[in-house]
């Protein structure tokens, strides 16, 4: 009985949060002009979308801008968590991940504001530079604070006996470092990815007039009144965030499988 | 005699203000089985970092077949290290950890197959190479450690307390196999460990340390006999140490009474210390007895009884006899010249090495019965 009510309670919170996106993404079929009736089913929206090359342009703005900014953040941020863990001094090593985690819980708003102020100062014109930079800028945090607990996971001997069998400092990183952080590594990669995507608040305030990501224009849209073509990206863009999930799961069960199979050769 | 294979050479290490090594002074000779016995803290593992190479050094040399390697990094010296956590790779299988070295050394692919497999049978593991770190017990994976460590084929193989982490049975027979393995290498092996017994099972050779400090040095059954001093007897096996007084050379009084002993060269009337192993120790009839005991409380282990006994002057005995006694009972106990052991207070090694040399000839041919 206890059980029963446990996933029913469960189920409904689902629907609950599930509801509106598929509510959004059934009217992205409606044939009519706005979200307060459903008038059968068509395509017709998605084709004003695949033939509305400004929106396309958008959304190859937004992968891009958040493909680029993530794989530099990662590769930033993984340096980063590299040398706060080879910090010897404790203060030093403490403030850097405070300072680290203040951006973290800093609100969007702030961050994007005071971008645009330093921007602005700096004279630098805003668009797609901006918008980068300041993706980059707050996944740095993101991919530390995924990296670093691995690094602290492994333990100083291991580096000691990769040294003892031989191995250079650039050894060591590539073949010890590297390979045992990496699944921290992936993780962080995604977050900053998901994070680029479907950031606002800070891209709102560094695009400039003729740069666009795809929260900041939906947004824009959104405010001159709904438009079923928005619902049918809606629907796009959920099925590519699925693809994404699907695609870190498979990454993760095929580095299982591929120990799983080192196994099943010996016994 | 050949010549050695590691020496350091008046080795201190500071850290701060906090000396962590004194002095040091000790030699290693090529396929010996040398051990570093001593309490947690005292130093030891730092004497094996050192000669690693994952630490230098504050004062000293740390000498390589005769050349100076204070110098040399870690990845360059031909010593390996098998560590106290094994420090396996977990992203690495078993074959490719033992292939680790070899692989850096960019070593052709069939012989380092070659090599991993006899270092796996040498460790008797052959056919657990495609297996995964984590799926390996303890005991196998400090099997692995050591596989990866050997077939670099170092001259001096390290190991800090590697066998701390194995339940007692395990570690019984890791011990054998430790030695079985080292005398079929015929390669130095120095190992790390607080544990007396593991010590005086395996080694050729123990340097016994505290604080920072070698104490003694010699053969197991040399240190068992003589040590040098009050740790030392405390610290290896079980002593029954009471303060004493040299009355002449070969004549020591303890308990109220003056016994004959082995020991000679030493001032006459000085304060001193004795050591009799419990086991030395045998339970008489009171006419026959060199001193009277009355029995406190004993305990059963197995082979022998442990008796704690208390004197007519309340000096507290330890008794290893393998007949029981009474509790209460009032019992003699005897034992022979040789095997009183007296120390000195303050002695050092060298002083004391070449005290034994002045009368261990004279010794032979007289005191000692055995």
């Amino acid at each position: 009985m206890k059980h029963k009510l446990a996933n029913t309670y469960l189920i409904l919170v689902f629907i609950i949060l599930y509801a509106p996106i598929i509510f959004l993404i059934a009217y992205s079929f409606s044939q009519g002009e706005t979200m307060t009736n459903y008038h059968g089913f068509t395509w017709r929206h998605y084709q004003t979308l695949f033939s509305d090359a400004r929106m396309l342009a958008i959304v190859a703005n937004t992968l891009l801008i958040a493909l680029l900014s993530s794989l530099i953040a990662t590769l930033i941020g993984t340096l980063g968590a590299l040398s706060i863990t080879r910090t010897t001094k404790r203060v030093t090593r403490e403030s850097l991940l405070t300072l680290n985690n203040v951006l973290m819980v800093s609100p969007d708003v702030i961050i994007g504001a005071s971008f645009l102020i330093f921007f602005t100062m700096l004279k630098i014109p805003l668009g797609f530079g901006t918008v980068l930079m300041s993706h980059i800028a707050f996944e740095i945090p993101i991919v530390v604070l995924m990296v670093l607990p691995r690094l602290r996971e492994m333990s100083r001997s291991l580096l000691d006996a990769a040294q003892d069998l031989g191995a250079t400092t650039r050894q060591l990183l590539t073949q010890v470092i590297i390979p045992f952080i990496s699944p921290g590594i992936f993780a962080g990669f995604f977050m900053a990815l998901t994070y680029s995507l479907d950031d606002f608040a800070v891209t709102f305030f560094v695009t400039g007039n003729g740069f666009s990501t795809l929260s900041v224009e939906i947004y824009s849209r959104a405010r001159q009144g709904i438009n079923l073509e928005i619902n049918a990206l809606s629907g796009v863009m959920f099925l590519f965030s699925l693809l994404l999930v699907a695609g870190y799961y498979w990454i993760q069960q095929a580095s299982q499988k591929r120990r799983h199979r080192k196994r099943e050769v010996t016994s | 005699m050949t010549q050695p294979l590691i020496t350091l050479r008046n080795v201190t290490k500071r850290y701060g203000n906090h000396t962590i090594l004194k002095n040091i002074n000790l030699t290693l000779e090529s396929g010996k089985f040398y051990t570093l016995l001593g309490p947690s803290g005292c130093g030891k593992t730092t004497i094996l970092r050192a000669i690693a190479g994952f630490m230098s050094v504050s004062e000293g040399d740390v000498l390589f077949a005769g050349q100076r390697i204070n110098e040399v990094p870690a990845n360059k010296r031909n010593v390996n290290t098998v560590f106290q956590d094994y420090a396996l790779f977990p992203h690495l299988t078993v074959a490719e950890n033992v292939a680790f070295g070899l692989t850096l050394k960019k070593v052709a692919k069939a012989e380092i197959a070659e090599r991993v497999a006899k270092a796996l049978k040498l460790v008797q593991l052959a056919g657990y190479g495609d297996r995964a770190i984590s799926e390996l017990s303890g005991g196998q994976q400090q099997r692995i450690a050591i596989a990866r460590a050997i077939v670099m084929a170092p001259k001096v193989l390290l190991l800090d307390e590697p066998l701390s982490a194995l339940d007692a049975k395990l570690r019984r027979q890791m011990q054998y196999e430790l030695r079985d393995l080292q005398q079929r290498l015929g390669i130095t092996f120095l190992f790390v460990t607080h544990d007396q017994e593991e010590a005086l099972a395996m080694s050729d050779e123990i340097f016994v340390m505290n604080q920072g400090e070698v104490l003694q040095s010699g053969s197991p059954v040399d240190i068992y006999d003589e040590p040098i001093n009050h740790f030392v007897a405390d610290f290896i096996g079980e002593s029954n140490i009471l303060p004493a007084k040299m009355i002449e050379d070969f004549q020591v009084a303890f308990g109220g009474h003056q016994f004959e002993c082995a020991d000679a060269g030493i001032p006459d009337n000085e304060p001193v210390e004795v050591v009799i192993r419990p086991e030395d120790l045998t339970l008489t009839t009171l006419d026959q007895a060199k001193l009277t005991v009355t029995i406190d409380t004993q305990l059963f282990r197995g082979d022998y009884y442990e008796i704690a006994a208390t004197d007519t002057l309340g000096n507290d005995w330890l008794i290893h006899s393998v007949n029981p006694a009474e509790d209460g009972e009032t019992i003699g106990i005897t034992f022979r010249p040789q095997d009183l052991h007296v120390m000195r207070f303050g002695e050092k090694e060298a002083e004391f090495d070449a005290r034994l040399e002045t009368y261990e000839e004279l010794e032979d041919d007289g005191v000692d019965e055995t």
